[in-house]
Formats: C-alpha cells, structure tokens, sequence
C-alpha cells in the first residue's frame, strides 16, 4: 500500500478546507466587508476622516448618535458620504457579489475555467445595445436617456445568450465546448455590428459615452437604481447557495452526475438562462466590468477549494470587499478624473492572475 | 436485490449498438460482462444507469422501474463505478467521497455526523485513511479509482454497477478492488476485460459479442477455447492452474 502513496505529496491544501478554518475565513471575509463598505465611504474628491464616516453611516442607518448631532445631519459631509458615496459603495458591493456568483456558476456550468459571466456573449450583445441607444437613439420610441441606454443594453445581452444558447443546443446535445464556440461567434458578430455603428457615427461625445460604457462604471449609481440591483443579487446568491449539491456535481461531469441522482441537462440550462439575465441586469445598470468574475472564482478556489458550499460564500463576500476597493481607487488615483473600473479591475486583475499562473499548487482545474 | 435487464436495446442514428440483451443478476451475486472491445458493454452499462436511453426494453431493480424513475430515486439504490474519472476543477479526496452522500441528502441539508462516519468508513475500506485532505487530481490511477469506489461505498447502494474497475491499474490494484467489490455482499455487474479475473471472481458471466449475448453460464462452463475463439477472435488452451486450482487461459501466438 505505502509504495504507492510513498510519492513527494504535492503541497497539501491549506488549513482553511477545514470547518473551523472555514468559519473563520468567512467571518473574517463578512466583518471586512462590513468595514469596507463604512470606510470607503471616506475616499474621493474630498477626504473624510474614516471615523465620522462612521459616525454619519451609524447615524443613518441605525439613529445612533455618537457625538455632535449637528455634524451628523446637516454637516456639509453627510450629503456627499449618504446621497452621493454610500449608494455607490453599496452598489460596489452588489456588482462584485453579483459578477463573482455568476462567475463561479458559469465556470461549473461549462466546466470550463476559462468561463466568466460574459461568456454567453453577453458583453458583446450588451456593448451592441448601448451603442445603438446611445449613438442612434430611439427618441421616437420614447426612451431617452440613461433609461433607454440600460433598458437597451440588458435586451442586448439577455438577446445575445439566448442566441448563444440557441445556437449550441442545435443539432443535438450541448456541449461546453459548443458553448465556448458559440459564445465567440456571437460576440464577432455582435462587435462587428456595433463597431460599424462607431465607424459611421459623427457624435464624438456619443463614441466616448460609449467607450466609458464598454469599460465599465459605478458613476452613475444612486439610492433609486440600487434597489433594482440589490434585490436582484440578494435573491441570486441565496438561490445558488442552496444549489451546492448541483454545483458539485457538474464539476464531475455529466456522467458521474447522473450516477449521483442529478440530471445536469435542465439545471445547466436554468442556471445559464438565470445567470445571464443576472449579469444582464448588472451590465444595464454599470457597463461591462471585465475580470472581476473570472479571477475572484479561481483566488478564492486557491484557498478554500471547488467545494461550492465553501466556494459560494467565500467568493461573493470577496467579490464585494475587491469591487468597493477597486471603485475607490477608480475615483481617487488620478485628482479630479473618475476613471472606468474596468480598467482598474484588469491593472489589478491580472497580477494577480499571473501570480497565481506562477505559483504551484493551484492549476486552473487542470492536473497538477 | 435483483436487477433484470428485459429485451435492451441501443441505437445510435442507424448503428444498433446493443441488439435485445436480456439479463438477470439475482440477490447478492456477482456478475461479469466480458467481450471484445466495441461489443456494447459499456453502452449496455450506461442505458441500464441511465447514462444513455435505450431504443427499447426494460430495466429493474428488484421493484424499480430503473428507466422510468427520478435518478435520484434510482441512485439510492444503485452505485456506479464508470470511466469517467478526470476532473476539471479539483477537490479533495475527503469532497469528493462525501459527494457520494448526494441522492440521500435534500437541496439544503448538510452533512451530519452520519455522514462523516460513512465517509470515514468508506476511506477505510479502500485504504486510502490518512490521504482525506489530498487533491483528488495528485493521485495516481490507482488512488483515483479507489477514492471512487470509496465514493460509491459512501453511497450506500444495495446494487453496484462497474465498468472495467481494473483497466490500467497494476495486478496489485485490480485484486484489491475486486476483493473490496467481492467483500460487499450485494449484487454486482461488471465489466470486466481480464478472462482469468473474470473466472476467478464471477459467480456468473455473461459474454456479449456485436451486441448480443453470444453466451451465458458459470465461468467454468463457458469459458471454453471454442467460445473464446469465436468472440475474442483468438486462440487458447484452457487448462486448471496447477497452483491455484483456479481456470487457466493460455493464449496461442500462432493464428
């Protein structure tokens, strides 16, 4: 027996795929959440110290006052931190949540590592959408504004992967791999259509509209769009949490699954069909944020490992903690400019993908 | 309990695949499924644990109808040994034999201390103690289809369906499987690709060739060299193996 097992074992999986290593994990992960969304509250044009930050969010939230009451109702701060920064960190939040949950279902759902939330060609169709609202317009249909753009972008992308889906059931069985194929096709054609609307568009401030949209922002959060969004994500992540058994099961494949009692089919349809109108909702509502949904499900694999019932909430609390942080370099690095967190989410992204490249130990689902 | 496989059969587009197999395994027998490479086994294997639906025929287990119940009902009852055992994310050997508790379990139930000591059992049994907190995917072959069939003991099945355990594991790993398999005490069909192991630990066989039953009987009555002539298309002596008195197969070069 021990000549076999006698082999140099390969790094053992960290203390944290234990229960209490678990626990500890997620309360940690939960009570930094938590402190992330109250601190970054303090970070922007004008800096506000992080305590009466707190002071202000405890205020609101709970009616406690701590200290002068004055300063914690009509000080010139309490607008910025409730009515500007708080509904843009809690919507932070939300996204991040939201684009790692879809990430980590749709990485089980195709059994692919290399899946993310837009791999349906969701951000493509997405992209087409707000563009034509954006750059032609549909005055006469009586949507303007930022309404008609969201309204345009989620009937875009939930449009896009139902086609994705369409097109890789044809002809027989879905494959993962039909899918991954599927899903480029569409995008070509989606991108190929929306850059020739760009090319022939002679609204300069219209293309750049489109550009910031494409690159994903949380500018334009508000108290009155984050119900949306909240409910949306909040209903998700407690549908999919009591999915783990499913979850797991796909990452066998369909047959091993079905020797379990789990017919794959009709879940993986379900959960693809969910998942796309999730992001599409999240992608209406902040443009397209790349990486976030990919990376945070493979980190946080790294450390608690494929168990869903450990991955799940793991992954959505870093999820939120990574998107608040990266929102708040978004709108601090460069004085005076608000960058889009897309770009910030890949500056920081894929570092963090290359270390994990690099490092031994975790080997994106294939052997180690 | 029982599994009775009534008039099978398998298309795939116009290629009949298994052609009206017909097969008993009766209480706490074990029986082999031997035959050529490309002869239906697997295939047949997969309609009967519902893998692939078959053109026509009927399955039981003992009273379940195995082709027209939930699959969760049917794997309560029975346990899967496949060929299917790569995995493209990793878990631990401990995750991926609790995953065997799956059919018993609710959506929101979790594991309790029954299931761990199930868990524990099972790793005992295919002496793998010791090596719960390993990555499934650093294992060797051998590991791997022991931490499955651990899987599958986790389960708890009353019947057991294997499809060739023993392919690529050195003769130390295939007589441990199939001892631990033999030790169960619950009705088991195998495929198997090893005649003398076949011989040896089936109290039955079943020969398939282009898709049909070609012949059935108690290993020392039909493992005769005219039979594995005509299926395996080779030719052998059979001979009483003078050390473990066991069926002897030596395979003649000369054809």
């Amino acid at each position: 027996m021990q000549t076999d097992l006698a082999v140099p074992s390969p790094p053992k999986p960290s203390v944290l795929h234990t229960r209490y290593g678990f626990m500890a994990v997620i309360g940690v992960l939960f009570i930094l959440t938590l402190l992330s969304a109250g601190a970054a509250v303090s970070f922007g044009q004008v800096d506000i110290p992080v305590s009466q930050s707190y002071r202000i969010l405890l205020h609101h939230i709970t009616g406690l006052q701590i200290g002068d009451v004055q300063e914690l109702t009509s000080g010139s701060f309490v607008d910025i931190i409730w009515k500007i920064r708080f509904p843009r960190v809690l919507m932070a939040l939300f996204i991040g949540a939201g684009l790692t949950l879809c990430g980590t279902i749709m990485q089980a759902a195709v059994q692919n590592p290399l899946a993310d939330p837009y791999i349906l060609g969701i951000s493509s169709g997405a992209s087409l959408g707000a563009t034509f609202a954006i750059l032609i317009g549909f005055g006469s249909m009586g949507l303007l504004g930022q309404t008609g753009v969201a309204f345009w972008a989620f009937a875009g992308a939930v449009g896009a992967s139902l086609l994705v889906l369409m097109l890789a059931s044809a002809g027989g069985k879905m494959t993962s791999v039909k899918l991954v194929l599927a899903g480029m096709v569409i995008n070509a054609l989606c991108t190929a259509f929306a850059n020739f609307i760009v090319y022939f568009a002679s609204n300069a401030e219209g293309i750049k509209t489109v550009t910031f949209w494409t690159m994903g922002s949380l500018a334009a959060s508000s108290w009155d769009k984050l119900p949306l969004i909240a409910i949306t994500i909040l209903l998700a992540v407690i549908l999919f949490l009591s999915q783990f058994r499913v979850l797991n099961a796909m990452l066998l494949g369909d047959e091993a699954a079905v020797t379990l009692g789990i017919h794959l089919g009709a879940y993986r349809r379900v959960y693809m069909i969910l998942t796309a109108l999730i992001t599409g909702v999240m992608v209406a509502s902040c443009g397209m944020i790349g990486f976030v949904g990919l990376i945070i499900p493979h980190l946080v694999r790294g450390l608690v490992g494929s168990d869903h019932r450990r991955l799940l909430p793991a992954s959505i609390l870093f999820g939120a903690i990574f998107m608040i942080w990266t929102d708040v370099i978004a709108r601090t690095i460069v004085p005076n400019v608000e960058l889009p967190i897309g770009i910030i989410t890949a500056l920081i992204g894929a570092p963090m993908f290359m270390y994990m490249l690099i490092r031994k130990g975790y080997a994106f689902g294939g052997k180690s | 309990m029982n599994l009775n496989v009534e008039h099978l059969s398998v298309s795939f587009g116009e290629a009949n695949i298994v052609q009206d197999v017909s097969l008993r395994v009766s209480n706490k027998q074990f029986v082999g499924l031997i035959g050529p490479n490309g002869c239906g086994k697997s295939t047949l294997l997969k309609s009967i644990y519902k893998v692939i639906k078959p053109r026509q025929g009927d399955v039981f287990l003992s009273e379940l109808n195995v082709l027209k119940a939930g699959p969760k009902a049917v794997a309560q009852k029975l346990g899967v040994v496949g060929q299917f055992n790569e995995l493209s994310f990793d878990f631990t050997v401990r995750e991926m034999i609790a995953m065997g508790r799956t059919p018993h379990k609710g959506m929101l139930e979790t594991d309790n201390q029954e299931d761990a000591e199930l868990i524990a059992a099972a790793l005992r049994k295919v002496n793998l103690e010791g090596h719960a907190d390993r990555s499934y995917n650093s294992l060797s072959g051998g590991e791997k289809q022991r931490v499955i069939l651990a899987r599958v003991l986790a389960q708890q099945p009353e019947f057991m369906i294997l499809d060739e355990p023993t392919n690529h594991l050195d003769i130390k790993y295939q007589l441990q499987i199939l001892n631990i398999v033999k030790k169960l005490d619950i009705g088991i069909l195998a495929a198997l690709h090893d005649l003398t192991l076949a011989a040896e630990y089936c109290d039955y066989l079943y020969v398939m060739k282009e898709g049909r039953v070609a012949a059935c009987g108690k290993p020392e009555d039909i493992l005769t060299k005219e039979l594995i002539g005509e299926v395996f298309d080779v030719a052998c002596e059979t001979y009483r193996n003078p050390v473990t008195g066991a069926l002897g197969i030596a395979y003649l070069q000369t054809r």
